[in-house]
């Protein structure tokens, strides 16, 4: 009997596992490559900000830098190899080395401006795995998903400001209002289907605007609420760059790993029945309604915790910062990252808001460049820049190396 | 005791009646087949029984229980299993994840004990891949396990098929041409498993073109015409009924190859 299961091992074509070791071996190098020279030219640049006539030499070395916050970004965009193959959905050794790597990151580039914009980055990046378990795997679009991020961003608003409650339970707070919401709207709403769905979830979105800068008293109009304090969990505050740097990439470090339990089993399973075939996935007992609505839900609830920690973190909450401003990105976050995997929206979450970043430094620019970037990346990445660019940079590799074989043997 | 039974069905599309009032019986253990021309109304009465249409008036039974206004979802749980007419796998999932997906019904959960990865899902998760590759080998397929549902050639799609419909673990096994676009060896090695699959206690009702092969494996086969139910009965009785052999030679060049 035991012969008979050997004989059915399957074939070797799908076994990837060299390839990812090169792959590992290639991104070690490259992070001590960035060491040296990443740190060298961060503080070179922090000491002629100083100066105040910026000269051309300065102005070179801002791009050079640029570059450099470049790397570590393409590096973690590697991380959505194959990610349909069964046994790759489980959690790996490599999955250590992406934590290790986001865990040290802040201290290799100890640059409040890098905290920031990865606090910013995380932020997005729980937004969008929540999308993402709604868009990627069960195929549904949602435009409104920055509705949710607001309801967070206001119950947590509200609640410590006018009713001095403590951050950690207006998380918590946050997250069941934009649940119980997302149960109400998502009821009905979730019957409709494809560009019917995208349509009623944009108008929710618009509602909510609407709701937001017409209800003055109790959300503060278009001005907004001020003076959120700091997140604090018994008595430690969150108050620097740092530590809300580690709050956040903890919170999505947490939720990854739930939603990645979350697709590797049961749910992910039904979800992805539904995305291909709502028919055939009730044929085999799928509660089709129930397990879209359940999704919604959950997502909303991530965009919940995500508005809360954003509000106690800009200290502030006004509309203007809840619309398709938000949707949009998040929405070209799943999308970039790659559909259907777990890697791909927290890829796609760092690569854009540092691409946002750095393109706000050309200003009038900046949105034709963003733009043209995007549509360059749409189209020589349709399937996300994780699974992608994995392929052709080994690629590039296996080529280069055959060339140096094949050089050297002719000589 | 009869475990599926339909009692007098009408179903419209815009003024034409592609059932009108039809009263089938499917008989437990047994295999039951359901023959035709194209049009006849087939493809609607399994719609009908495994929920993803409605019907206009009439009842269906299934174990006794009234399962007419219930969701396709709910009578699957009861153990109604199914396949497509058109190959209806899921392409973006593994082979083995399409087996495991079959077994939805039959693992418990809630979204918080799988996102939390408790203890007892482990095991669950781990019985199922188990069992999954189990389906996979006795339909051949077990080679294919990790490879994409969307590369499979048809014929193993169909397969495939099959196999998520059979996690399930159903009593009733609604078969929707299962042998169209298959070769003759490929025929036989799938009459041999829904053979097999009776022997274990489940009953089938196949609809099929192929007549070869329904008269084989069929206990029982009911013939419809222009959504009526003109005959009845064994397959030997059927190949003397004049009324079926008219119905199918009214039908022209189609009909001629699908004579019984």
């Amino acid at each position: 009997m035991v012969k008979k299961e050997k004989k059915y091992e399957p074939p070797n074509s799908n076994d990837r596992s060299p390839r990812n070791n090169y792959l590992i071996g290639f991104w070690c190098f490259d992070i001590i490559w960035n060491l040296g020279f990443g740190n060298w030219n961060l503080n070179l640049s922090r000491q002629e900000n100083m100066v105040p006539q910026t000269t051309k030499r300065s102005q070179r070395d801002f791009r050079k830098r640029d570059v450099f916050y470049l790397v570590p970004l393409w590096l973690i965009s590697l991380i959505a190899p194959d990610p349909y193959l069964y046994h790759k959905k489980e959690f790996k050794k490599k999955d250590l080395y992406y934590l290790g790597a986001i865990g040290l990151a802040p201290l290799i580039w100890s640059d409040p401006h890098f905290h920031h914009v990865m606090v910013l980055a995380g932020i997005y990046a729980i937004l969008a795995l929540g999308l993402s378990l709604f868009m990627g795997y069960a195929g549904q679009i949602s435009l409104g998903h920055a509705a949710f991020f607001g309801i967070g961003a206001y119950t947590t608003a509200i609640l410590t400001t006018r009713h001095s409650f403590s951050p950690f339970v207006a998380l918590w707070a946050s997250a069941l209002s934009a649940s119980a919401v997302a149960y109400l709207i998502g009821r009905p709403i979730l019957k409709l289907k494809g560009y019917f769905l995208a349509l009623a979830t944009l108008g929710f979105g618009e509602i909510f605007l609407v709701m937001v800068r017409e209800s003055t008293n109790l959300t503060g109009g278009v001005i907004g609420i001020f003076g959120i304090p700091w997140f604090s969990v018994m008595g430690f505050s969150f108050d620097t760059y740092l530590r809300q740097y580690y709050l956040i990439w903890g919170v999505v470090t947490g939720l990854f790993i739930f939603s990645k339990n979350l697709v590797r089993s049961k749910l992910g399973r039904a979800l992805l029945a539904v995305a291909a075939s709502e028919d055939a996935a009730s044929s085999v007992g799928i509660n089709v309604p129930r397990i879209k609505l359940e999704i919604f839900v959950l997502g909303a609830a991530f965009a919940g915790l995500a508005g809360s920690l954003f509000a106690c973190i800009m200290s502030t909450a006004n509309p203007e910062a809840f619309g398709l401003g938000v949707t949009v990105p998040i929405v070209m976050m799943v999308i970039l990252g790659g559909m259907g995997t777990i890697y791909g929206p927290v890829a796609g979450a760092i690569l854009l808001t540092w691409l946002m970043d750095i393109l706000s430094r050309y200003q009038e620019y900046s949105l034709p460049i963003y733009s043209v970037i995007l549509i360059l990346l749409l189209i020589f990445f349709p399937d996300g820049i994780g699974t992608r660019l994995n392929v052709r940079i080994l690629y590039l590799i296996g080529y280069w190396a055959k060339k140096r074989k094949r050089d050297e043997g002719k000589l | 005791m009869s475990l599926l039974s339909i009692e007098e069905i009408t179903k419209e599309y815009d003024g034409i009646k592609a059932l009108d009032r039809v009263s089938l019986k499917v008989e437990e253990g047994s295999i039951k087949g359901l023959i035709g021309p194209n049009g006849a109304g087939k493809s609607t009465l399994f719609h009908l029984i495994s929920g993803v249409e409605k019907s206009d008036s009439g009842k269906i039974l299934f174990k006794e229980r009234d399962i007419t206004n219930m969701e396709s979802h709910e009578r699957s749980a009861l153990g109604i299993g199914r396949t497509f007419q058109t190959v209806q796998v899921w392409g973006n999932m593994t082979v083995v994840e399409n087996v495991m997906a079959g077994m939805h019904r039959r693992l418990k959960g809630s979204l918080f004990s799988y996102g939390l990865w408790l203890p007892w899902i482990r095991t669950s998760e781990k019985e199922s891949l188990k069992e999954a590759k189990g389906i996979l080998n006795s339909l051949g397929l077990l080679g294919k396990w990790e490879s994409m549902a969307s590369q499979l050639p048809y014929g193993k799609q169909k397969l495939l098929e099959l196999g998520r419909a059979l996690a399930m673990k159903p009593q009733l096994l609604l078969l929707d041409e299962p042998a169209s676009g298959l070769t003759l060896s490929e025929i036989e090695q799938l009459s041999e498993r829904i053979s097999e699959i009776r022997r274990k206690g489940v009953t089938v009702f196949i609809v099929e073109h192929h007549m070869g092969m329904v008269m084989e494996i069929a206990d029982e086969i009911a013939v419809l015409h222009n959504g009526d139910l003109i005959a009845e009965g064994a397959p030997e009785s059927l190949r003397r009924n004049p009324v079926v052999m008219e119905a199918y030679l009214t039908r022209g060049s189609a009909g001629t190859r699908d004579r019984p």
